[in-house]
């Protein structure tokens, strides 16, 4: 066969191929080179010199959301306005998925810039781990699904990231919200299970980087009944970790606040998702031995969607804002930060989620961005 | 090439000329070929049934509420009922909250989207959406014969905006753009309306159109001067693949247009102006 072929082809014809399949090579070569310039020029948005957060509350925080954030300037300018902003905390998402596409093979390159540009921005990173990749789940399962069997390929990426972070990432959270069924891979949500990944995830992130400290829960506020498809409770699940003996295996508790359209000053109740339903998480932490340890509040807030049931108005939220980060200072000891949700996206939503954020999409600041920043520089709003 | 050759590459180009023919013209590929051969589904499901399914969340007056008896009226519900009859329909309101109504588009609960429902870009590859019939956006109001006519005659003028709102945001940005306005803020929209009636701490006013059209319908002597600020327009929101309906609900919102019924619907549900 390879005879015949090579017989019936006009010489004049098989050079012209061959300069043909060389140019081309050489033009692909060309594209790759000029495309891989353009990346590393991209990446290289300067740091700029070291900058500290000037603050009259050193628990300021906000949950950025610099993930799918892919112009290296807008995450430098995001950064340096939360620094502006006078919020010494920031908690960001580092999706596994993005990192290990394949085993043992990462891509450190956006995480690098986001932690990088904080860094220099005098920010402390708490870095939120989860978002399993194709390769350590069942082909067509959420991204939000791990079964036991990966826990350890999951423990070895988060020790892969705090060892690369070392003396840059001092706190990383263990999955999101694992108490309702869509961030839990829509299965039923499971305490046990919870605790077992915790059980392998902790001691390898621990050998990888003894400083850093691991935060667990992050549980979404709910009053899903018993039995619920959507969630458990989030009182109850907290109560079932510790149960399932979760204290050895988490430094602080992530909190999720969320105030819906309840004043921050609302007492703390089992039947209302409020601000300081915070407290209640606190009293099951010290009813269970734990009280040494601190908490933190990794996202949580107000909202001022013109339509949505659980907003605020406008003004509301401002006050509101400035009043969560005051009870945190003045009140909570044991809570170490409040990162609100959201400080920016990276595109509008178009939804509710919108009215989150403290700066727009164009990096125009939102007045409640002017007006905590009035209350961190020591202002009256 | 040998003759052997030539009806190998034949059969091969013609393999491939048929796929992408069938792709071309196969109902469900949404190729621009495609839409000759398919029916809409849910006009032939609308004219089987007499009715025109509307989603709305009935908690956004003037466009949508239930009164005292719990039936939905507002803007909205006259519009799909005026737009229902015109096809020889009714309407039928399907209560759904507004962070639901795409999701009960999607499955077909519903028809058509007709609740304020602000076009959004994102969505444009999941539903249709039509021209606008309303822009909900930030106007500059100030008093009936106030020389202010546009944003550069705030120059040394006070101007009221509810505190933390857009119309709050577009001030402070004003004043960054060396626009020499001074912001007085209120807790509500409604409190800056009033202290642009009472004519004596402010000079104009931030706020959206919709708050602006229901104080005029109120009787308050104010205008919005000049186009809106930042546009939010209104729009109805039909199923992607409808496209028998959607041409119908884009010529009958021209038509009414012509016709003066959007204006009908404004006086009736915002004021005389």
């Amino acid at each position: 066969m390879i005879k015949r072929v090579s017989l019936s082809m006009n010489p004049r014809w098989r050079k012209i191929l061959l300069r043909g399949v060389s140019a081309l090579i050489f033009l692909s070569l060309a594209v790759a080179t000029a495309v891989q310039l353009a990346q590393r020029r991209a990446a290289d948005v300067p740091l700029g010199p070291q900058q500290t957060v000037h603050t009259i509350n050193a628990k300021v925080g906000v949950h950025t959301r610099l993930t799918d954030e892919v112009e290296p300037w807008k995450i430098k300018r995001t950064l340096e306005m939360v620094r502006e902003m006078g919020a010494p905390w920031i908690v960001e998402y580092f999706p596994w998925a993005y990192i290990e596409e394949e085993p043992g093979r990462y891509n450190w390159v956006h995480a690098d810039q986001v932690i990088s540009h904080a860094s220099r921005q005098g920010l402390t990173v708490v870095a939120r781990l989860g978002f399993v990749p194709a390769w350590a789940r069942p082909k067509d399962s959420s991204p939000l699904y791990l079964d036991e069997k990966h826990f350890a390929d999951f423990g070895r990426f988060a020790a892969e990231f705090v060892k690369r972070y070392q003396g840059k990432v001092r706190y990383v959270v263990i999955w999101n919200e694992p108490n309702l069924a869509l961030e839990w891979g829509y299965q039923p949500p499971d305490p046990l299970k919870y605790t077992a990944m915790l059980r392998t995830v902790y001691p390898m992130i621990k050998e990888a980087n003894p400083g850093v400290q691991v935060l667990a829960g992050a549980l979404a506020p709910t009053l899903a009944p018993p039995g619920s498809e959507f969630g458990m409770n989030d009182l109850d699940f907290l109560q079932r970790m510790y149960d399932a003996g979760a204290a050895a295996f988490f430094d602080l508790l992530a909190i999720h606040a969320y105030g819906w359209h309840f004043s921050p000053d609302d007492p703390p109740d089992p039947a209302v998702v409020n601000f300081r339903r915070t407290e209640l998480l606190r009293d099951i932490m010290v009813k269970n031995g734990d009280g040494a340890k601190p908490a933190m509040i990794t996202e949580g807030g107000w909202n001022d969607h013109p339509r949505w049931t659980r907003a605020v108005r406008p003004g509301q939220r401002i006050a509101y804002t400035i009043r969560a980060y005051a009870i945190a200072e003045q009140e909570w000891p044991w809570l170490d930060a409040v990162a609100l949700w959201a400080f920016r996206y990276p595109w509008d939503q178009n939804s509710y989620q919108d009215y989150f954020t403290f700066v727009r999409t164009d990096l125009e600041p939102k007045p409640i961005y002017e007006e905590v920043q009035k209350y961190t520089q020591g202002g009256a709003p | 090439m040998t003759r052997r050759r030539w009806w190998l590459a034949g059969g091969v180009g013609a393999i491939v000329v048929l796929v992408a023919l069938l792709w071309l013209l196969w109902p469900e590929s949404n190729s621009p070929l495609s839409s000759l051969f398919r029916r809409d589904q849910t006009w032939q499901s609308m004219q089987a049934r007499g009715t025109w399914r509307v989603g709305v969340d009935p908690s956004f007056p003037p466009f949508e509420q239930l009164d005292g008896a719990g039936v939905p009226i507002g803007y909205d519900i006259d519009l799909a009922r005026r737009m229902a009859a015109d096809w020889g329909l009714q309407v039928e309101v399907v209560a759904i909250g507004f962070d639901s109504l795409v999701d009960a588009l999607r499955a077909a609960k519903i028809d058509s989207i007709v609740s304020a429902y602000p076009y959004d870009p994102r969505l444009t590859r999941d539903v249709a959406f039509s021209a606008p019939y309303f822009d909900a956006g930030l106007r500059l109001a100030v008093r009936d014969g106030s020389p202010i006519h546009t944003v550069k005659d705030l120059a040394g003028k006070r101007v009221a905006v509810e505190w933390g709102s857009v119309g709050d945001m577009n001030g402070r940005q004003l004043q960054r753009d060396g626009v020499t306005l001074t912001l007085v803020p209120f807790e509500t929209p409604q409190e800056a309306v009033q202290a642009l009636l009472d004519g004596t701490t402010v000079d104009a006013l931030l706020v959206d159109n919709v708050t602006l059209r229901q104080a005029q319908g109120q009787g308050a002597a104010i205008e919005g001067v000049g186009a809106p600020l930042e546009s939010n327009p209104y729009v109805v929101v039909a199923p992607s693949r409808a496209g028998d309906l959607q041409k119908r609900v884009d010529a009958t919102l021209t038509k009414f247009g012509q016709e003066g019924v959007l204006d009908d619907l404004e006086r009736t549900w915002f004021a005389q102006k």
